[in-house]
């Protein structure tokens, strides 16, 4: 979620807040007779508020689960979320005085700690890398489609590969049109004899399957595989150079093609690294937030108890 | 030249239309990680609900004298019949722990917990914020509206005025002559005519501690008002130096040549006069012939030169001795100390010695916690002092050098009021009644294992 200017009345008013419960609060913690406790009745405030900060946080999931329900555009619930839960973690140390108590309120509150740098770190994250995979990644694609691409692509590399060999192989009917015109035109162009494109040359189409089995298709259908040739842009972009050295000028561009079609294979690696790492955050946000919520209640209802 | 053209419609061609409907591995991460997690911390929660009881709500732990009760929550934290919550009242305190008032001009009363905060850990229980004390002495307001304090004090370095009995000026209003400076002097004769360099723990000792260097006489009991200290501890407090203890091995009651070293018991008058009259009565018995002997005038006081009295029968001897003996006490060996007035009978009267046993009527001092400094570092007048009336009581900004209310925090001495000041006036304190079994404190606690099990 971007974190534009649309976000000024939260920030003005969640900095409001902050700044009013750090005011009450530290005359407060300066004149309790023992220090701040959570017990008493502006700790219990701290807490109470904190808390249910912390329950509306929690209830984006709930609104994400059911997005007909007409409670608030799903955008005010995000900036609520984001503002009002980075506000509890504050009032929930004032509420406890900065201590983190016993066992059962000092696992929470290192499950508290946890969840809110998390989703510091999240809206950090959410905030500049879509940015930068835009810029980044013109390529890029859904993430969870990146398997049914990456076959896509290697079918399609297998496709260009069998229409070079065969021009190779001097098949012309497997020839494309523009192929066949650039045969046409063999001869000398601009002083410079150049190489008719339709030539049998079965050596090189040899050398041109085996690319495809050995380097090209493992690489395509694998995900991630960096360490590969083709998984680094200099030495992949020398390979084809070198298939261009072989390869007549007119099927040049069944090169280009293949070496952009292992260009969106690279970039479809490169998002979905950085797809894990925008979305990583979430595996622990979301279900140390579920925890937190449930030992906050028992929290709650045995601090009123006792 | 690149063939490949990036179109919405070829991309839109590539999409899988109901991709989001399938399960992919990250949701599937995300779903079992938020049933798991939050299933791992409820186990837990369970798992030390069931082995340590309510020990897992805990905010903390107990204090040091109560952390033998951890498993039993029930014994402060009390039920109310009909009501959800089990705060600790005073009752669950005093059900244990007697708590006279402060004072009985108090505007009002804090309930114990206010002061003693439970569940921080293993500190002790008495040690109080200064917030606990200032909440009212940093406006002190009382009943009758006349504080008998200064009325605002907010910390040890703050507003706390020394120490009243050097604020008022008052001198020691004790009747014993001495020279302090005399005391210290070197090549003092001491006993058995040895030279001596006497130091301040000769006589001024905790009473835990061995009596005088010089050893004590065999004295008769004085009384003295070392059992009026209201909270005694054994090393704690400096006890009055006493007579037989600190004086007698130099500052002898010898009464009569025919009785060698022998001397009349350090007591009032009537005991003295009492005693004489036996032991010359004694004497009398054994030596009938003595009445008839001459003494020599006695010269010991070259400025009074008393005649010596011949008596007629042995009742004459015993009373002319036992008046000659008191001549000297009275005029010489008494006096060297003691106030002796003339009562208006036949015995002086020897002004009460009326020594102050504690110069902080409203603190504390412990000198075994001090053990480590001589005691000129504090009573640094000491040494000079040659009147009675001198009170070598240290102020306060010598205690200031070393206590703050900060305390261990910032090195420093522990400087918050508890350690001088007792909330609680213990002279008032009243027996409690233990009511508790072991298994009702203990539970089902773990026994401890012995060292070496």
């Amino acid at each position: 979620m971007l974190i534009d200017h649309t976000h000024r009345k939260w920030l003005v008013a969640s900095a409001v807040a902050l700044t009013i419960a750090t005011a009450v609060y530290i005359p407060y913690a300066l004149r309790a007779p023992q220090g701040p406790r959570g017990g008493s009745a502006l700790g219990l405030t701290y807490g109470i508020a904190g808390f249910l900060f912390m329950l509306f946080a929690g209830l984006l999931g709930l609104r994400k689960k059911f997005p007909v329900w007409r409670v608030g555009r799903a955008q005010s619930w995000m900036r609520g979320h984001l503002w009002l839960g980075l506000l509890s973690f504050p009032l929930i140390l004032f509420h406890g005085g900065f201590h983190f108590g016993g066992p059962l309120t000092r696992l929470s509150m290192w499950m508290f700690v946890f969840v809110w740098i998390s989703g510091i770190l999240g809206a950090a994250l959410q905030h500049f890398m879509p940015r930068f995979q835009t810029a980044q990644l013109p390529m890029e694609t859904i993430y969870e489609q990146i398997d049914r691409v990456r076959g896509q692509l290697a079918e399609e590399a297998s496709q260009l590969v069998d229409e070079t060999c065969s021009a190779l192989e001097g098949e012309v009917s497997h020839a494309s049109e523009r192929q066949r015109a650039m045969s046409a035109s063999a001869g000398t162009q601009g002083g410079l004899t150049v190489a008719s494109g339709l030539q049998a040359n079965e050596q090189v189409s040899t050398q041109l399957r085996q690319f495809l089995d050995a380097e090209m298709r493992p690489y395509l259908q694998r995900p991630g595989s960096h360490a590969m040739t083709l998984g680094q842009g200099a030495q992949a972009q020398k390979l084809f150079q070198q298939f261009r050295v072989l390869l007549p000028p007119e099927l040049h561009s069944n090169l280009d093609d293949l070496e952009n079609i292992c260009e969106e294979k690279r970039q479809l690696d490169k998002q979905s690294r950085l797809h894990k790492i925008l979305h990583g955050w979430l595996l622990v946000h979301i279900p140390l937030s579920y925890a937190l919520l449930l030992l906050g209640a028992v929290h709650a209802v045995v601090a009123l108890k006792f | 030249m690149l063939r490949r053209t990036r179109t919405t419609k070829k991309l839109a061609k590539r999409i899988d239309l109901q991709y989001f409907a399938r399960p992919h591995s990250f949701r599937r991460w995300r779903f079992w990680l938020s049933v798991a997690i939050p299933l791992i911390a409820l186990t837990w929660f369970l798992a030390q609900r069931a082995q340590g009881g309510q020990k897992v709500y805990s905010s903390g732990g107990l204090s040091q004298s109560h952390a033998v009760f951890t498993q039993q929550c029930a014994l402060c934290h009390v039920a109310q019949a009909g009501a959800f919550s089990s705060r600790v009242t005073d009752k669950a305190c005093l059900a244990c722990h007697d708590a006279p008032l402060h004072h009985a001009n108090q505007t009002f009363t804090p309930e114990c917990a206010t002061c003693h905060v439970e569940h921080k850990g293993a500190m002790p229980l008495k040690a109080t914020a200064d917030a606990a004390c200032t909440q009212c002495h940093a406006d002190l307001r009382t009943r009758d509206g006349q504080p008998h304090y200064v009325a605002s004090i907010t910390s040890f370095e703050k507003k706390h005025p020394d120490f009243a009995t050097l604020r008022s000026g008052q001198a020691d209003p004790g009747t014993v002559r001495l020279n302090h400076y005399v005391h210290l002097q070197p090549n003092l004769i001491g006993p058995n005519n040895r030279r001596v360099q006497m130091t301040c723990d000769d006589c001024h000792r905790p009473a835990a501690v061995a009596t005088s260097p010089y050893g004590t006489a065999e004295m008769h009991p004085i009384t003295t008002t070392n059992a009026n200290l209201s909270r005694p501890r054994d090393q704690a407090h400096m006890p009055l130096p006493e007579f037989g203890k600190h004086c007698a091995s130099c500052h002898t009651l010898q009464f009569d040549k025919r009785f060698g070293n022998e001397q009349v018991p350090h007591d009032k008058p009537e005991v003295v006069h009492a005693f004489l009259l036996k032991r010359f009565g004694d004497y009398i018995a054994t030596h009938p012939d003595a009445v008839r002997e001459v003494n020599p005038p006695d010269r010991q006081i070259p400025e009074r030169v008393r005649t010596t009295r011949i008596a007629r029968n042995a009742a004459e001897w015993v009373q002319f001795r036992a008046d000659d003996a008191e001549w000297l006490l009275y005029a010489k060996t008494c006096k060297q100390c003691h106030t002796v007035k003339p009562s208006g009978g036949s015995l002086p009267e020897v002004a009460k010695s009326n020594l102050t046993l504690q110069w902080l009527p409203d603190a504390e001092f412990d000198h075994h916690a001090h053990r480590m400094m001589s005691c000129t570092a504090c009573h640094t007048r000491t040494p000079e002092s040659r009147e009675t009336t001198d009170i070598l009581l240290p102020g306060i900004q010598t205690c200031q050098q070393c206590h703050r209310s900060q305390g261990p925090a910032k090195e420093a001495a522990e400087g918050r009021c508890f350690e001088c000041h007792q909330y609680h006036d213990w002279t008032k304190a009243k027996p409690t009644k233990g009511n508790f079994t072991i298994q009702q404190l203990r539970g089902n606690a773990k026994r401890p294992v012995p060292e070496g099990e």
